[in-house]
């Protein structure tokens, strides 16, 4: 037990845990290590969720702002990701499995998806609550499940999108070797569906969760009918310090949650990314391989293999066997009886009553906003517009030469990656109360400040896809310009531009998405009692739930809805046929 | 610069176009078609389209395939139809298939156009009935599938209706490869997945061994032009998945698709994931999945078309390798493709489509044996059949006769080596003990292997050696020859002579039959021309007074060019060839 004093232990451990680095002779155990305090911290989170969770209800728990109370603030925020991660999930491959091959549904169910992309999420956060408070009035659980749910409906969107078009774009052949070869469901869903979706839905959910980050302060802690919600979190620990004015608890929730985010990115996304590399679909092995280390010490691990040899290999060698099977036993004629298809009806019946009846409701509801609250609507969305165009512009402006500069060149995007990347992954709205609080000493109003928050939750989506574009320009290319003499300006005309629009454009429909998102919790912001507001659409939504006024509330989300979808069909998508015929780099 | 390229750049540089094609004629098609590659392109085509069809089809063959191809591109249909027709049918599939896929679906297009166009004549497909028994054997006579008047169309957006096939029958026999053959955009993979029930006619029935296929489950396999492969699975996995859908357990599912894998020659690589692989290697796991499974038919849609000419090459023999010795359980194969050849070297029975929509242009037996030799001449006969029905729809032609094809060894195409050499070939053969690698043999003579090939069709012709799979042996016919003095040498190699070739057989009998005991040498020069080229003419008449000259069966006498029948004793100094 020599070996094992304090500071080999340690140094082994840290390392393997940062860098993932295990030196060649660690004896096995060692190895295994890491991977059983993995597991008993997630058993002991579970553990202590469950029993908050049954507590009876407090809508305003204390927070307490010591740094010592910042773990368990932390795991409780990331529970609550984690699990409407998981419910996003199952909802995303539900949801495009139906999608992708039910014609009749595939017509109103896109729409739909596209629709609720662009809902704002904070519009539907009285609803939810209200609901879940509803269901669950003495317990804790209830208030904890709308703030998943509000969670989950920044997360969802997105991921059914990705998993539907991921079916959708599953070769004919492959289809076609699955039905000569009498696939079953289920051996169609793990062995071609799933792995076949694998790598969109990854970077999906690191999407998805990245904004599940962005909406948990504002999910964490909130006001609804002028009542103060709040629930432990990191999210409400940061916003109940800005209200404290304490800069020390600030920093370190800052720490804290930065601390949180860069872990799980090297814990959880890089091993998903790394071992979802052999669900590429490609004939030919590529030549750069993403790599992590961590997923090198799990593979290394002996426990897991034997987890997997003596439990989930037979369970699921057990599960498939009698699928395939029930599969192959059931009557070959099945098509629907009459039965089946009364139930289809049925069920189409039911959404259209059900529909028209929501319709009819919102419509009265919609028809009650008087005409003084329509007008500051229509002008809330005049402001938000042109908002969000101007922070666009502004971010194009710094990000493209920079993201240009960096993809370049491969020595400063080797040192500056991994920055940007820390730098981006703070979620903004953690950083809005300081910069709000900044702002109110230097003076300046929500007008521009708002600006400032925009902006610092979307331009790092013009940024990193500027960079991806830039570092993909073909090294032919680059050498004709150098080889011609071009000048800088041509040489931006007539290379740097045109290569990089396909990405620009990519980079500015996410980012305008972000930035109708964020205008809610830009334009509208409470710190210290006070309210902090300008202008805006973001802001009638914001004070719309707040105060409970639900006509207004209904009538701003849906015109918000309506810009951004008019936005996207009319300038986005004709744009992003453009890039992705004239200006495709074919290599 | 080579001589023929200065003189032919010298008279294209004066418009003597009568002069460049002397120029061209004179030398040999080898050198030929050098001087012409080595002009500017621009020129290259102004050449072309004065040139006589025959030399222009001769040089074709000789050209590397792309260039053939952009020089053939230059010109118009009629011209492109006309030259390629010209060209003997050997060296004419062997362009054909070195084209790429796409390339190729414009020469035939081309072609069809172009012969099209003169009479433009409805195509009327041919209605081409079986053969009297003397074709495949048949074991069973009811077919495993049937499909009667089938036909499909698809659904514009707009609502109207675009035929792809028009009705059809359709049978597979047991025991029977089947071709289908056609341009790509004709149909065939539609008709590939009617039939093996992946869709479902528009109109008509298919019956699976007399039963309607819907509502069944036909137990099938398809190889893909794409393979078809799981990245994700190891190959393994992915020859083992349709038997999970079976319901197989472990223990039962993995013995099988070891054996398939083994029989595809692919033990060993179980573990690796199908990007490690080559394209022939990945097409070998899309036969093992297929073949795992024991369908009853196997469906191929453009299994090679993906994969390079050799390794293309090599999967086909080893198919028909599988196939013919009975390794496999399938009972048929049916495949699709748009390679005349493939389709002679491999199937049964072909069947070319039409496009626009599918027809059947004519429906044959191919009644030769496996493994079948390209360059035979009973091979040559059905490619060259194939390739006439396929670009000239609106000729009516009848598929080669068996009578035809016992006709074809009077077409016996002499290889251009002299008496000597051969002598000189046997001789290093028994230094070497009787058996001796080729590329050891090109070395030790400082022969290019294209040069030595010849000599050793020479010697195996006359029955001295025998050449298998890169290795030359001498036969104890060749050992007698070699150990003999000169006048027994010169009897033997008579004997040799006569036995083996037919056309000093004929001209010995048309001589026998004169009765002066001579004739003018165009005599030979009308025989060979029905079968060859100027050019070639001109060489295999060369062989053949050289063989005949040197066996004494006749004399020659260049300045009347007479050929006279030996008399036994009689001494022709001008005969004897000079020693080599």
């Amino acid at each position: 037990m020599r070996r094992l004093s304090r500071p080999y232990f340690s140094k082994t451990f840290s390392k393997t845990l940062v860098w993932g680095f295990v030196p060649p002779g660690t004896p096995s155990f060692l190895r295994d290590l890491p991977i059983f305090l993995a597991a008993f911290s997630v058993f002991y989170a579970f553990l202590a969720v469950t029993r908050y969770w049954f507590t009876p209800i407090s809508p305003q728990s204390e927070i307490d702002l010591r740094p010592g109370a910042l773990p368990g603030y932390a795991m409780f925020s990331v529970t609550r990701i984690a699990i409407s991660y998981f419910i996003a999930l199952v909802f995303s491959i539900a949801y495009g499995y139906v999608a992708a091959y039910n014609a009749k549904a595939e017509r109103f169910m896109i729409p739909l998806l596209d629709t609720l992309q662009s809902i704002p999420v904070l519009s539907f956060l009285p609803g939810v609550m209200l609901a879940m408070v509803a269901l669950f009035p003495r317990r804790q659980f209830g208030i904890e499940l709308g703030s998943i749910l509000l969670i989950f409906s920044g997360q969802a969107w997105n991921m059914a999108f990705s998993f539907y078009s991921s079916l959708k774009s599953i070769p004919n052949e492959m289809h076609e070797v699955a039905q000569v070869y009498r696939w079953g469901r289920w051996q169609k869903l793990v062995e071609m569906e799933l792995p076949f979706a694998a790598i969109g839905l990854v970077w999906n959910s690191m999407i998805s969760v990245a904004s599940a980050w962005f909406y948990l302060i504002a999910c964490e802690m909130f006001i609804l009918r002028n009542q103060d919600f709040r629930i432990p979190g990191l999210g409400s620990y940061l916003q109940t310090a800005a209200n404290a004015a304490d800069t020390r608890a600030m920093i370190w929730g800052l720490v804290v949650m930065i601390g949180v985010i860069v872990a799980m990115d090297q814990l959880i996304w890089r091993p998903v990314i790394a071992w979802a590399e052999k669900f590429k679909f490609e004939q030919i092995a590529g030549s750069q391989v993403p790599h992590s280390s961590v997923l090198d010490l799990l593979r290394s691990s002996r426990v897991l293999p034997l987890v997997g040899r003596l439990f989930i290999s037979p369970a699921r060698e057990r599960l498939s066997l009698f699928l395939a099977r029930e599969w192959r036993d059931r009557p070959v004629d099945h098509r629907r009886g009459n039965a089946g298809r009364w139930f289809s009806y049925a069920i189409a019946v039911a959404v259209s009553i059900a529909v028209a009846y929501a319709a009819v409701r919102m419509s009265r509801l919609a028809a009650s906003v008087t005409g003084s609250e329509l007008r500051s609507i229509f002008v809330g969305g005049g402001a938000t517009f042109l908002r969000v165009e101007f922070t666009l512009l502004l971010a194009a402006l710094w990000t493209v030469p920079a993201g240009v500069a960096i993809g370049l060149n491969p020595k400063l995007s080797a040192t500056l990656q991994p920055i940007v990347q820390v730098v981006a992954s703070v979620p903004a709205t953690a950083l809005f109360p300081i910069i709000v609080l900044l702002l109110t000493r230097v003076g300046g109003g929500l007008a521009i400040g708002s600006m400032v928050l925009m902006l610092l939750g979307t331009q790092w989506y013009i940024l990193f896809n500027v960079i991806a574009g830039a570092s993909a320009l073909p090294t032919d290319l680059k050498e004709v310009c150098g080889v011609f003499r071009f000048g800088r300006w041509e040489r931006w005309r007539k290379l740097i531009l045109p290569g990089i629009f396909p990405y620009l454009i990519t980079g500015f429909v996410t980012a305008s998405g972000g930035a109708w998102n964020a205008s809610i919790l830009a334009e509208y912001f409470r710190l210290n009692g006070r309210t902090f507001s300008t202008t805006g659409l973001g802001a009638v939504v914001s004070s719309a739930a707040d105060t409970g006024n639900y006509p207004v509330l209904l009538v701003a989300t849906m015109l918000m809805a309506l810009i951004v979808l008019a936005i996207n069909r009319l300038v986005w998508r004709p744009l992003y046929t453009v890039a992705s015929t004239r200006f495709k780099l074919e290599s | 610069m080579p001589e023929p390229i200065q003189q032919l750049r010298d008279s294209l540089a004066h418009s003597r176009w009568n002069a460049a094609i002397e120029l061209l004629r004179r030398h040999n098609p080898e050198e030929a078609s050098k001087a012409v590659i080595a002009l500017p392109f621009d020129q290259q085509r102004l050449l072309f389209r004065r040139l006589p069809l025959d030399l222009a089809a001769l040089l074709i063959g000789q050209f590397p395939y792309f260039h053939a191809y952009a020089v053939l591109y230059s010109l118009n249909a009629p011209q492109i139809a006309a030259i390629i027709s010209a060209m003997e049918p050997g060296e004419r599939y062997q362009f054909l298939d070195a084209l790429p896929e796409e390339a190729w679906q414009t020469v035939m297009r081309t072609l069809e156009d172009a012969h099209l166009e003169p009479a433009p004549v409805v195509a009327k497909p041919v209605e081409v009935e079986e053969e009297p028994a003397s074709a495949v054997p048949h074991v069973e006579s009811l077919p495993i599938i049937e499909a009667r008047q089938i036909e499909k169309y698809f659904q514009q957006p707009e609502g109207r209706e675009i035929q792809v096939v028009a009705p059809m029958d359709f049978s597979i026999e047991p025991n029977t490869i089947l071709a289908l053959l056609g341009p790509s955009g004709s149909g065939k993979s539609t008709i590939l997945r009617m039939l093996s029930g992946l869709l479902s006619p528009s109109r008509g029935e298919i019956l699976w061994h007399g039963q309607p296929l819907q509502g069944s489950h036909p137990n099938v396999a398809i190889v893909f032009q794409s393979f078809a492969l799981f990245p994700w699975l190891s190959v393994l996995e992915n020859v083992e998945a349709p038997l999970l859908a079976r319901g197989m357990a472990h223990a039962q599912r993995h013995p099988l698709a070891l054996k398939a894998l083994d029989s595809v020659g692919l033990r060993g690589f179980e573990t690796a994931y199908p990007k490690e692989l080559s394209g022939g290697m990945k097409q070998r796991v899309g036969f093992a999945r297929a073949l795992a499974v024991d369908p009853e038919v196997l469906f191929m849609d453009e299994p090679f078309s993906a994969l390079d000419v050799l390794t293309a090459e090599n999967l086909r023999r080893e198919l028909i390798g599988l196939w013919s010795k009975k390794k496999i359980s399938t009972r048929s194969i049916f495949l699709v493709t748009h390679n005349i050849e493939e389709a002679v070297l491999l199937a049964d029975r072909i069947v070319v489509l039409g496009t626009n929509p599918a027809t059947i242009r004519a429906n044959f037996a191919v009644p030769l044996a496996q493994p079948r030799d390209r360059k035979s001449a009973s091979y040559l006969l059905y490619v060259d059949y194939v390739y006439k029905v396929m670009t000239q729809p609106q000729l009516q032609l009848a598929p080669p006769t068996p009578e035809a094809i016992g006709a074809k060894p009077s077409w016996q195409m002499l290889p251009h080596a002299r008496p000597g050499s051969i002598a000189g070939l046997l001789g290093l053969l028994v230094d070497h003990g009787g058996e001796e690698d080729l590329y050891h043999v090109a070395e030790e003579l400082l022969l290019e292997i294209d040069d030595l090939l010849p000599i050793v069709q020479g010697a195996t012709l006359l029955g001295f050696a025998t050449a298998d799979e890169g290795d030359v042996k001498i036969t104890s016919a060749g050992r007698d020859f070699v150990g003999a003095d000169i006048s027994t040498r010169k009897s033997l190699f008579r004997e040799a002579a006569l036995a083996h070739v037919a056309l000093l057989q004929k001209m010995k009998s048309a001589l026998e039959a004169r009765s002066n005991h001579a004739m003018p040498v165009e005599f030979v020069h009308d025989i060979l021309d029905e079968h060859f080229t100027e050019t070639e003419v001109e060489k295999q008449l060369e062989t053949a007074l050289n063989w005949g000259r040197y066996a004494e069966i006749f004399s020659y006498d260049p300045e009347s060019g007479s050929l006279r029948l030996h008399k036994a004793g009689e001494l022709n100094v001008q005969d004897v060839p000079a020693r080599e």
